[in-house]
């Protein structure tokens, strides 16, 4: 009896958390599909419309722009940042060079600078070169939150892939290069794949820069959501509209590095 | 020869960005904060002023206070994410269906843009129609009409709410990779033995988790003191000065007021706290891991 007790309660707190975890996103998807007037309205009972998603696709919100901003910005970033960062988490992972662990040290540290502090020196640099306001600062700036953050977790990943097939092959002739093109990569692609769609995530996201550094032409998703408040108050059917077309994609993404997910932060962070 | 080499070679494509990218930024803030320079006036930077920058924030309320508003947030919001991820991990690594979906939906918050975050938390607590505002009077009417983000202590409850909402999940998942590293024999032991829960969880468990637990606590002191977004869609920093934390606070400086010297000065004292924090934090990193390999 007192066992069953348990039973139901403990399965009681898992619903609740359940509903604390969904309840706010599940908001905000009911408010994306109602008339402004029930949007006001805490009512469950009301007609659906797409209007919501037409309105923020058209003059004078352009959302459209601000989704191939995002895409364009984080599938760049991600496209630079995890190549580069592959590598240097192979070295890491495999050789012990001098000055390693100053360098490794160093890349690490850079991951806990305030972003205000890096944008900055670049917000007067972009506007010296004039390139405020485009995607190529956004691109540059994003790189430098997401860079060390992916070296360290690919670094977990290959840290996890042993070392024998590449001994192996190089006993067998194969140069270092060919070992990592033919062996390694193949073996850290889900590694790879997580830590990119993580990257994506972070960048889609990201909020400090693209508001600082944008004004019309570059503005990001995130960033577009301020767009919504206006002088006849804040515009909340268009905003959750907005909102879900910045989620689900990245819920998507997120659901489907879920089991990885867990793994590799645990293993970049803890061990 | 060529191999020899090999492994700096890998490495100069990312040191080149992350030199380009953060160390170079740093230093020209750096050498920044003792200038004297207002945007508005002129494009150029102005004269060296010697500290005068770090003098000024050192006597000026507005920065005292983003100090203690960052304070504060920093610390309930560190407790209560740690203690509360804690917790939900020793409930989800038991196994069952209903655990599996919880530990499935729990990346969503972490996935969701904390901009979007704010502005929607903005809109729950509305105090005309947000549901939650309306929700909360009904169950307690005391609190019918509350104008929650319009009261200083309740606006910077709601901040650090939606801080931990976002941030709980991933410390949980950090939590569930340390549980899933301890041995459970110790534990099976003590319940045959007959050792109650609470026992097991506080003699046996959270002990082994010490490491778990300071890093989380460490990384995400980190990640609040970065804490920026939620403040311009939930807050704008108000009502008043209440909710401006430090980061903000420079946002301001140096992007309303365009005073780029003291912007930058402002800046680096963050830095320095976060740097003083980051090193302490890798530190501690390389000396588990070498007692872990040891």
């Amino acid at each position: 009896m007192k066992r069953s007790l348990a039973y139901f309660g403990e399965r009681a707190l898992l619903v609740l958390i359940s509903v604390i975890v969904l309840f706010p996103i599940a908001w905000m998807f009911l408010t994306a599909f109602k008339q402004p007037r029930d949007a006001y309205s805490l009512s469950l009972n009301f007609e659906p419309t797409l209007q919501n998603f037409v309105t923020v696709f058209s003059e004078p919100w352009n959302l459209g722009s601000m989704v191939m901003n995002s895409v364009i910005v984080a599938t760049v970033t991600v496209a630079i940042a995890v190549p580069c960062a592959a590598l240097a988490a192979y070295s890491f992972s495999r050789f012990r060079v001098k000055g390693r662990k100053f360098l490794f040290f160093l890349i690490l540290s850079t991951q806990f600078i305030p972003a205000v502090v890096i944008v900055l020196p670049f917000f007067l640099m972009f506007r010296q070169l004039d390139l405020l306001d485009t995607r190529i600062a956004l691109i540059i700036v994003n790189l430098a939150i997401v860079t060390p953050f992916v070296i360290w977790m690919i670094k977990g990943f290959i840290d996890a892939i042993p070392t024998d097939s590449e001994e192996a092959a190089m006993i067998d002739g194969a140069s270092r290069l060919r070992v990592i093109k033919d062996i390694v990569l193949p073996m850290a692609a889900p590694g790879i794949l997580t830590s990119s769609i993580f990257c994506f995530i972070l960048t889609w996201n990201e909020f400090l820069f693209a508001l600082i550094l944008s004004r019309r032409d570059a503005v990001t998703l995130p960033v577009g959501l301020v767009s919504f408040r206006t002088e006849r108050g804040d515009l909340w059917e268009l905003m959750s509209a907005a909102g879900v077309m910045i989620t689900v994609p990245i819920f998507i993404m997120a659901l489907f590095i879920q089991k990885h997910f867990t793994r590799g932060m645990t293993a970049g962070a803890v061990k | 020869m060529q191999d020899r080499l090999l492994p700096y070679w890998l490495l100069i494509p990312a040191f080149v960005i992350v030199l380009a990218t953060t160390i170079y930024p740093l230093a020209y803030s750096f050498i920044t904060s003792f200038r004297a320079w207002d945007l508005t006036k002129s494009r150029r930077p102005g004269d060296f002023v010697g500290i005068d920058n770090y003098v000024y924030a050192a006597s000026e309320s507005a920065f005292l206070n983003s100090l203690w508003v960052t304070f504060v947030f920093v610390i309930t919001s560190v407790v209560l994410t740690v203690i509360l991820a804690m917790a939900l991990a020793l409930l989800l690594r038991r196994k069952g269906p209903m655990h599996t979906f919880t530990r499935i939906i729990l990346i969503l918050p972490f996935a969701m843009s904390p901009a979007l975050i704010g502005v929607s938390y903005r809109f729950m607590f509305n105090p005309e129609f947000g549901v939650l505002a309306k929700g909360i009077g009904a169950v307690f009417p005391a609190l019918q009409g509350v104008p929650w983000l319009a009261d200083p202590q309740l606006a910077m409850g709601i901040l650090v709410l939606t801080d931990v909402w976002h941030w709980t999940p991933y410390m949980t998942f950090m939590c569930l990779g340390g549980l899933a590293s301890i041995p459970r024999e110790t534990e099976e032991a003590a319940r045959i033995d007959g050792a109650s829960n609470l026992r097991i969880v506080f003699g046996i468990i959270l002990p082994q988790m010490r490491g778990v637990i300071l890093v989380m606590a460490v990384l995400k002191t980190i990640f609040a003191l970065k804490m920026f977004d939620q403040v311009v869609t939930l807050t704008g920093g108000g009502p008043g000065t209440s909710t401006e934390t430090l980061a903000y606070f420079i946002f301001n400086v140096g992007f309303r007021w365009f005073d780029m010297g003291y912007a930058s000065a402002l800046a680096w004292i963050l830095t320095a706290i976060m740097m003083f924090i980051s090193i302490w934090y890798v530190r501690m990193l390389l000396s588990e891991r070498k007692m872990a390999t040891a």
